[in-house]
């Protein structure tokens, strides 16, 4: 910790930095985000099996500092959404200064300790406990007990369903959803001036929480964000109706590499599966 | 009115009659996280030591969408249809009295200038069976906002534990009387009312004292505190669709196809920021620091001064659900500290 407060205070006395993003205790001891405005401020930060937000998510809600850069405090997963961020042009890389940390992975529930049972399945799968990507890096690896990846054994279940069988899975899922878009809103890569649900002028998609709307809602959300997430994770931990919408994240993104050898978030010069033509890229999936 | 002695078996066997006859019995899930319509008197969970479900079962009085007519294309006109009435009974088991004195305070802002009779068709056709509640985390304050562990408000029965498999069962209403007595083969034994003991149910200490919270709101429209607190929100619903009294909706018209349509009522909620959105496209709330002051302010100000009763019920689900760990509870402490600072200060 002392680490992470050091190399803060020494970037709010260099002047380098407006603000940082981090972690911060409540009065409760539980983690939440944090905005640091001074050197005093930093003193606040923690880092711990707690700190599940990706805090990246600031990154386009909060307006640009006044003087210097944004400081952010960043796991490595959170940390291939801010490449994402750089690759899509929605922020400049020399516009951020990245606190990059050793993680030991973080809870599924937060309001349960933290054990292995209790562990992100994200973690399970993660490939950059040492982020791939900073300019300063804190903490120290540990070796940890890692649960195991049921969501995938349910990928494959998924895959060898029928279409009518994928339907029924998805209706009775998509059926709990109240339309509240904290899927949207916690997600650094949902940051559409104004989310196709919201135009009414004319209306796309239903914003009733039937069957049809929530399709084309939740459709629509996985599909924008094909080839782009990067697997936080934070809209599945969001949602209030617990639907496993990382399962359709997850697909997509595997549909990215196996067909495309594209991971996104990794590589701040490459650019993006979707925004870029390559007279290479497969179309046998078209007719 | 009188207190009866009902046992587990006694429960199950009325879940099981009321589910053969018609009713719509809901009760929390097994996991505890949302209320449910069961179709097996086995599912019946009756526990007072649960957390609250992570949804509220306001969805049963006012659904998430709701149809009010249906529309069709005749020629140069539209018919109009009614939805179909919802006639069935339903009957509510486990609900604490966080979820339960919602109804009593919501059911006064949809009977004001226009009475929903959606919400109030529903409400009448609902028995609700409140149970004293022993669960309580740093995230609840029902005793913050006038209520309590045993309260029994909205409730049109009460139960209390006994034993590990009893439960005192008391009549509060006069739809619970009714009830009551077109099932006595159920409800035999009664006890004195005033023969339980309630001391083992532990009563959360006040952390804050509405009436000062409400006096600083009065005066500090524009304060500091806003920008803090619109800092961390994401602008998500998640705090009002899962909140016993968030009440807002919008109306919408949706085509069924290009010649017939609906008019549904949909939840909506003041932290979206499409919410007061104009059509010239101007929004006097165009801030999330608004948007969270008018969260607080219609809460613990708007409707209190409007229909005397708090917005809430101190239930904690916001808290619990909030992807950024906004706690409502804390943020009511500090109003009351800077409230109290400000009455030193005078």
């Amino acid at each position: 910790m002392k680490q992470l407060i050091d190399i803060s205070k020494e970037l709010f006395e260099s002047k380098q930095v407006g603000y940082i993003i981090g972690y911060a205790e409540d009065k409760f001891k539980r983690v939440k985000p944090f905005v640091a405005y001074s050197s005093l401020d930093t003193e606040r930060f923690v880092f711990n099996n707690n700190s599940v937000n990706n805090l990246a998510v600031y990154l386009t809600r909060l307006p640009k500092a006044k003087e210097g850069k944004i400081g952010i405090v960043a796991k490595g997963c959170d940390i291939k959404s801010i490449i994402a961020l750089i690759q899509e042009n929605q922020i400049k890389r020399d516009d951020v200064i990245i606190i990059g940390v050793n993680c030991n992975s973080v809870v599924n529930q937060i309001d349960e300790q933290f054990s292995k049972e209790n562990t992100a399945i994200k973690c399970k799968y993660c490939q950059v406990r040492t982020p791939a990507h900073y300019d300063y890096l804190v903490g120290e690896i540990k070796e940890v007990e890692l649960p195991e990846d049921k969501n995938f054994a349910i990928m494959q279940k998924l895959d060898s369903m029928s279409a009518e069988e994928k339907w029924n899975f998805w209706e009775a899922e998509f059926e709990k959803c109240v339309k509240c878009y904290a899927c949207r809103q916690v997600c650094p890569l949902c940051y559409c001036e104004q989310c196709i649900v919201d135009k009414s002028m004319p209306r796309w998609i239903d914003s009733s929480a039937t069957t049809k709307g929530n399709f084309a809602w939740n459709m629509i959300r996985a599909f924008h964000l094909s080839g782009r997430c990067i697997g936080c994770n934070e809209c599945e931990r969001a949602c209030p109706a617990e639907i496993p919408l990382s399962l359709l994240n997850r697909k997509m993104g595997m549909v990215a590499i196996n067909e495309f050898n594209y991971r996104h978030g990794t590589d701040i010069n490459q650019p993006t599966l979707i925004g870029n033509y390559n007279v290479n890229d497969k179309e046998d999936f078209i007719m | 009115m009188n207190t009866y002695v009902l046992s587990k078996d006694h429960l199950k066997n009325l879940a099981l009659e009321l589910i053969n006859t018609g009713y719509k019995v809901i009760s929390p899930s097994k996991d505890g996280r949302r209320f449910v319509a069961i179709s097996s008197a086995d599912d019946l969970v009756i526990n007072s030591n649960l957390k609250p479900s992570s949804v509220s079962m306001k969805e049963f009085f006012f659904p998430k969408t709701e149809t009010l007519f249906f529309y069709k294309r005749n020629k140069d006109e539209y018919d109009l249809i009614d939805a179909a009435e919802v006639n069935q009974p339903q009957i509510i088991f486990g609900a604490k009295p966080c979820d339960t004195s919602a109804i009593p305070i919501v059911s006064k802002v949809f009977n004001w200038d226009y009475k929903d009779e959606f919400f109030n068709k529903k409400v009448e056709n609902t028995i609700i069976v409140g149970l004293a509640c022993k669960f309580a985390d740093e995230n609840c304050f029902c005793t913050s906002v006038g209520l309590s562990p045993v309260s029994e408000k909205g409730s049109d029965l009460f139960m209390i534990p006994l034993t590990e498999n009893t439960y005192a069962c008391k009549v509060i209403s006069e739809k619970g009387k009714k009830f009551v007595s077109n099932h006595s083969k159920i409800f035999t034994e009664t006890i004195d009312g005033k023969s339980i003991n309630i001391n083992e149910i532990k009563i959360p200490e006040k952390r804050f004292e509405s009436k000062e919270v409400k006096a600083w709101l009065d005066k500090n429209f524009n304060h500091k505190l806003w920008d803090k607190l619109g800092e961390n929100c994401l602008g998500c619903a998640q705090c009002a669709f899962v909140c016993p009294t968030c009440h807002c909706f919008d109306i919408v018209d949706e085509e069924c196809n290009h010649t017939c349509g609906r008019r549904a009522k949909n939840w909506d909620a003041c932290q979206f920021e499409i919410f007061t959105k104009h059509a010239s496209g101007h929004n006097p709330r165009n801030e999330q620091d608004k948007r969270y002051r008018q969260r607080i302010s219609h809460k613990f100000k708007y409707y209190t001064e409007k229909f005397d009763e708090i917005l809430c019920t101190g239930c904690g689900r916001c808290t619990r659900g909030c992807p950024v760990l906004t706690d409502i509870g804390i943020i009511l402490e500090d109003i009351n500290q800077l409230a109290k600072e400000s009455i030193s200060n005078n």
